[in-house]
């Protein structure tokens, strides 16, 4: 059976419209006093004097995770690529120099113009080798092609900005017990 | 040699009002800017300012100078298949209008003055015809051909839309603003503008006899000048942006400008036929003139009152420090530490001036040809004092558009011709007859 929707009939003063927008330039009236004579309250932010504080688990840039000897810790396996829904991640393998492992990306490329940051790349890797907590959320350039974000451009980040997030990485496959690992990147 | 005949240089030097809708413009937008950001719980612009000035934002109105800069040097496009000279026409039509439309309206009371031809009479009108009013509506009808012709000639079927909506919705507005200003006319007996408002002065004004015709004229304004609630013509979820959809650059400007200005003439409208005009409240131009150093005075008080109130408020935004970074409050501090002292000095001195215009204004009539009229500083001051009147009550009005559009949703379609030809026209054919026979009645 299918529902009936009934509507409020509207009274007589709403009909006559008139008082309906005395009460709405009210309301507005409200507003523009208040923040006109106490500014301190309003729910603004002076951005980009101040910045707002991005959670760490705020889905921004990637970044891939190095090994201690500073090479990318993927192994080019292209779950991520697999994964993405955006098609924006682009793989090249090649040979790995470690005997334990097979392969190293030779080319790891996202577009991050084409991304939609849903954050599928970093549950896919089964290393933990993309993560996507840079908190770099203002992306902005003169040109297209530097959108396309390569090895470099994603390994290129400092240990000391993830001082609370490194844990666990650095018991991942391939990579150093936590301790030794801080004293090899020199951050005891 | 030209024999030095004071009206006729009277009469040119009026044409200096010409300009004030178009001064009003900058104004316009910035109490449109913050008044649309403060009500939406927000700073508005607040980034612009002028580095040689020590970087001072006089709290976003500088935002006027780049946007100017920007409309200016932007690309002049001409879309592929438009009508080049029609589509380069269309937009100066707004603005033409709104430089046409202040020379009809009466910005001070009619001056006696001593010219060669012994003592003539100068009005507050440029153009002071019987007909004042309708050339006023004339005029103002006009500048829907901006629109629609600009519309037309994009060769856009976007803007097509928008400039038939706004043609359709001009022509249903039209009626019901002649009409409910007709109410006004009845009561006077007059088209001329000068006796409408020399009448208010004399009685009471349009609002208190003519209520209901004071709001119907209000509401056809905001239909006419084509704002919210009633933008059908530029609605931008449905036809893009409406009739300027192909337009860039200063030629969407002239548009902008011409909807700004619009706004400052309907305001100079409703003031004049409805607000007392450029009357004084409970003050005809005979009592500005005889007391002419209390008026004036009493006014620099006000002015001066308005800017200590200024630099209160200036001091009352350093509370926003907090919530700035260390080099931007610093920067706001020093900037709100001068404007506090140049409002606070500004203040004091007119003050002194008021007090001094008080004591020393004392304004006697002159005996020409057996006739005791004004001396010539006497109007001269009495016509600044009721333009700066006119233009306080045009400012308030140019308020009420900002605040109404801030507040009221948009009108569907349909909703905006139902309310145009089956409630206004009608409220307003009975405001009319209500009027004409009261008017009969007491006026026999």
């Amino acid at each position: 059976m299918a529902r009936t929707v009934s509507r409020p009939e509207m009274t007589l003063a709403e009909k006559a419209y008139v008082p309906e927008i005395v009460k709405g330039l009210k309301v507005t009236m409200g507003h523009f006093l208040k923040g006109l004579f106490t500014p301190e309250t309003l729910p603004v932010q002076s951005y980009p004097e101040v910045a707002s504080v991005i959670p760490r688990d705020y889905r921004s840039k990637h970044r891939l995770m190095k090994r201690p000897n500073g090479e990318p810790r993927c192994v080019a396996c292209m779950m991520c690529s697999t994964a993405c829904p955006a098609n924006c991640i682009t793989i090249k393998a090649g040979e790995s120099a470690d005997g334990r492992i097979e392969k190293k990306p030779a080319k790891f490329e996202i577009d991050l113009l084409v991304c939609v940051f849903c954050g599928l790349c970093a549950e896919a890797c089964p290393v933990d080798a993309i993560r996507m907590d840079t908190r770099v959320v203002a992306l902005a350039a003169d040109q297209r092609r530097k959108f396309k974000v390569g090895l470099k451009d994603l390994m290129d980040w400092d240990p000391k900005d993830y001082p609370e997030s490194d844990t666990q990485s650095q018991k991942a496959p391939g990579g150093l017990l936590n301790a030794e690992a801080r004293k090899q990147w020199g951050i005891s | 040699m030209i024999d030095f005949d004071l009206p006729f240089w009277l009469s040119c030097a009026k044409f200096a009002l010409v300009f004030i809708p178009l001064c009003l413009i900058p104004i316009c937008i910035f109490l449109e800017r913050k008044g649309a950001s403060l009500m939406q719980d927000r700073y508005g612009p607040n980034r612009a300012n002028i580095p040689l000035l020590g970087g001072f934002r006089f709290f976003g109105f500088v935002q006027n100078l780049p946007d100017g800069i920007k409309l200016f040097t932007k690309e002049n496009f001409i879309p592929r298949g438009a009508h080049t000279f029609w589509y380069l026409l269309a937009p100066m039509i707004p603005l033409a209008v709104a430089l046409l439309t202040p020379s009809v309206i009466p910005w001070f009371g009619p001056m006696v003055v001593e010219g060669a031809r012994g003592l003539t009479s100068v009005s507050g009108q440029i153009l002071d015809a019987d007909a004042g009013v309708l050339v006023l509506f004339a005029l103002s009808g006009l500048s829907v051909y901006g629109v629609v012709l600009g519309a037309w000639a994009s060769n856009s079927k976007y803007a097509l839309l928008g400039g038939m909506r706004a043609s359709a919705q001009m022509i249903s507005y039209e009626v019901s603003m002649g009409l409910s200003a007709a109410g006004i006319f009845l009561v006077v007996g007059s088209f001329s503008l000068t006796q409408i408002v020399e009448w208010q002065a004399a009685h009471t004004w349009g609002i208190v006899v003519q209520p209901v015709g004071f709001v119907l004229f209000l509401t056809s304004l905001f239909a006419e000048t084509g704002r919210a609630p009633f933008d059908m013509s530029e609605g931008e979820s449905e036809i893009v942006a409406g009739y300027f959809v192909e337009y860039s650059a200063i030629r969407f400007g002239l548009y902008y400008m011409g909807e700004y200005a619009h706004i400052a003439i309907a305001g100079a409208l409703v003031s004049t036929l409805f607000l007392g005009g450029y009357q004084i409240p409970f003050m005809d131009t005979e009592a500005v003139r005889a007391n002419l150093g209390l008026v004036s005075g009493a006014i620099v008080a006000a002015i001066a009152l308005t800017a200590l109130g200024i630099a209160w408020m200036v001091r009352r935004w350093a509370r926003i420090y907090a919530r700035l970074s260390a080099k931007d409050a610093a920067d706001r501090k020093r900037e709100y530490g001068v404007l506090n002292i140049l409002f606070t000095l500004a203040g004091i001195g007119m003050l002194a001036v008021a007090v001094a215009l008080v004591v020393l204004v004392q304004p006697a009539k002159i005996a020409v040809a057996g006739i005791d009229v004004w001396p010539l500083w006497v109007n001269l001051g009495t016509a600044v004092v009721q333009v700066g009147t006119l233009l306080v009550k045009i400012l308030a009005i140019c308020w009420v558009f900002v605040w109404v559009r801030w507040t009221l949703p948009r009108f569907r379609y349909d909703q905006v011709m139902a309310l145009g030809w089956k409630i206004m026209l009608n409220v307003a054919l009975v405001n009319l007859l209500v009027t004409a026979v009261v008017a009969k009645l007491v006026k026999g």
